[in-house]
């Protein structure tokens, strides 16, 4: 879908309108002040709070908590999802339990984990690992499960261990599906953080959103959330790139494929 | 396979019967983790005295509220993006720039626009399964075979009759995608809304037991939350299979 294309001057023209409404529509109507504060408003508490270090702070700690808790899920997910992928018995065991925790909305573990951690970044951290699991998990699994038989038994008719064909055969193989757990959990990660820290925070953008609502500071909730919203289009142009630079060869197959 | 099956439900029963005996033996402190009997018998007290079905209720028509309003504004749309690549640019940016907002942090603006009522969550729920439905029926709007789309106008299709009678059917699988990948982000985002600001649902009921030190209740409402979203799952496929009952003969095929 993204080729390259001319620059959008539609797109951007109307976006542009929509903010200047949301401006003009704000500064007629100061009964709307509180809810809809004019656009400019919201981008001078934005620069006033970065300029103060405050929001700059929550967003450390939120990224630190998001970064703890989706590379230790990715690790753990991955490791599991492809020895469940490959060792058929392992999986048996296993899938039953995993049909019937998969299906639970992954926020409802956070009273649990209040319980059994307290308030602090360990339950944080905690249910975003929980969460952002699930997606890695299961496309691994699916990933190894699709590798080509074919090509396993090659590899084994070529003498390689199995070592050498889990890192040669089953993981190139899996890896498009893989990726793909990885991109679902990023976002699931992001969610989950900023829930964690609605609830039981007391640091955090999503601490901080939601505090800023309930001193009816909008200005700032909205600062907050254009922060927010920074963070996750940046880690999602990230994911891509090294997305894109790891999976190379295999665009270069997929042309050749097409040619 | 059945052997395969056999194997995981004797493992997640001897789970549940460590856990059971290690509670009961209070290895593990019974006030935080409570015997899997003593949760079971709850949550059927809960469930035959109408609370928890009660609650499930109250969350259910938030949410099929939002998911359902969100389907009927985004699959329109996304069909006219899909055909038109200037109302595609129009929209471009707007979209874009909305979709990466995690959908909780939407919660604290629908606080302040509606407060606590049910609006509050149908806005959120709606807003977060706004960009699966959207994007995937712009993507299916636009693998339509072109064949197709000649062939309806040799026909003499008007341009409705080609959106219903040949646009919508082509995509109705992609569509559908869109709508299964909202479905389970509906139930997580009902039931962190109703954390954060309910006095009702399931969602709240089962943070209320945490903070009341209900610990049994708590699990009970997990186990409820647990069944829901397998129930709504295979609501789903079933839904599927009626709609689309062409595309079951055709994975089977290639298989």
């Amino acid at each position: 879908m993204k080729r390259s294309q001319p620059f959008n001057w539609l797109g951007w023209s109307s976006f542009a309108l929509l903010l200047a409404t949301w401006e003009l529509i704000s500064r007629a109507t100061p009964k709307l002040l509180l809810y809809f504060p004019p656009m400019s408003r919201i981008l001078a508490a934005l620069g006033d709070a970065l300029a103060a270090g405050t929001i700059l702070q929550h967003g450390w700690v939120t990224l630190g908590r998001f970064a703890a808790g989706y590379l230790l899920s990715a690790g753990l997910a991955v490791t599991l999802g492809v020895m469940l992928g490959y060792f058929r018995f392992l999986h048996g065991l296993l899938a039953t339990s995993i049909e019937l925790l998969r299906p639970m909305p992954s926020v409802a573990i956070i009273p649990v984990a209040i319980l059994l951690l307290g308030i602090g970044d360990g339950m944080i951290v905690s249910v975003t690992v929980y969460a952002s699991v699930w997606p890695i998990l299961i496309n691994s699994i699916d990933g190894v499960r699709r590798v080509d038989p074919v090509l396993i038994d090659t590899g084994r008719t070529f003498g390689l261990s199995s070592w050498q064909i889990l890192r040669q055969i089953i993981l190139p193989g899996a890896s498009p599906y893989i990726v793909t757990g990885l991109r679902i959990g990023l976002s699931i990660a992001l969610i989950l953080v900023t829930t964690a820290e609605m609830i039981a925070g007391s640091k955090g953008l999503g601490f901080f959103i939601l505090d800023e609502e309930r001193a009816m500071n909008s200005a700032n909730m909205y600062a907050g959330i254009v922060v927010v919203a920074l963070l996750g289009y940046t880690l999602n142009r990230l994911f891509l790139l090294l997305e894109s630079r790891a999976m190379k060869w295999r665009h270069g197959m997929m042309a050749r494929q097409a040619a | 396979m059945a052997l395969r099956r056999f194997n995981g439900i004797m493992f997640l029963l001897t789970l549940v019967a460590l856990w059971e005996f290690a509670a009961q033996a209070e290895w593990i402190n019974a006030l935080i983790v409570p015997p899997p009997s003593k949760i079971l018998k709850l949550f059927y007290e809960l469930v035959t005295s109408g609370q928890i079905p009660m609650q499930i209720l109250v969350s259910m028509k938030r949410a099929l509220a939002g998911y359902l309003l969100a389907a009927a504004i985004f699959i329109p749309l996304g069909i006219f993006m899909g055909l038109s690549s200037m109302i595609y640019r129009l929209f471009e940016v707007i979209v874009e720039m909305l979709r990466p907002v995690p959908p909780p942090v939407v919660i604290p603006v629908a606080l302040l626009f509606f407060g606590l009522g049910d609006e509050m969550k149908i806005f959120v729920i709606f807003f977060s399964c706004a960009w699966p439905i959207l994007l995937n029926t712009i993507d299916g709007v636009r693998s339509v075979d072109w064949v197709l789309l000649n062939t309806a106008r040799t026909f003499g299709l008007s341009g409705l009759q080609t959106v219903w009678q040949v646009i919508l059917p082509a995509c109705l699988p992609q569509i559908m995608t869109g709508l299964r990948v909202s479905l389970p982000i509906m139930l997580i985002l009902v039931v962190i809304s109703e954390m954060v600001g309910s006095t009702d649902g399931i969602g709240y009921f089962v943070l209320d037991s945490q903070r009341r030190f209900k610990v049994a209740q708590m699990y009970a409402g997990m186990l409820a939350l647990a069944l829901l979203g397998y129930t709504l799952n295979q609501l789903f496929n079933l839904l599927q299979r009626l709609l689309l009952p062409w595309q079951r003969g055709l994975s089977r095929q290639n298989d």
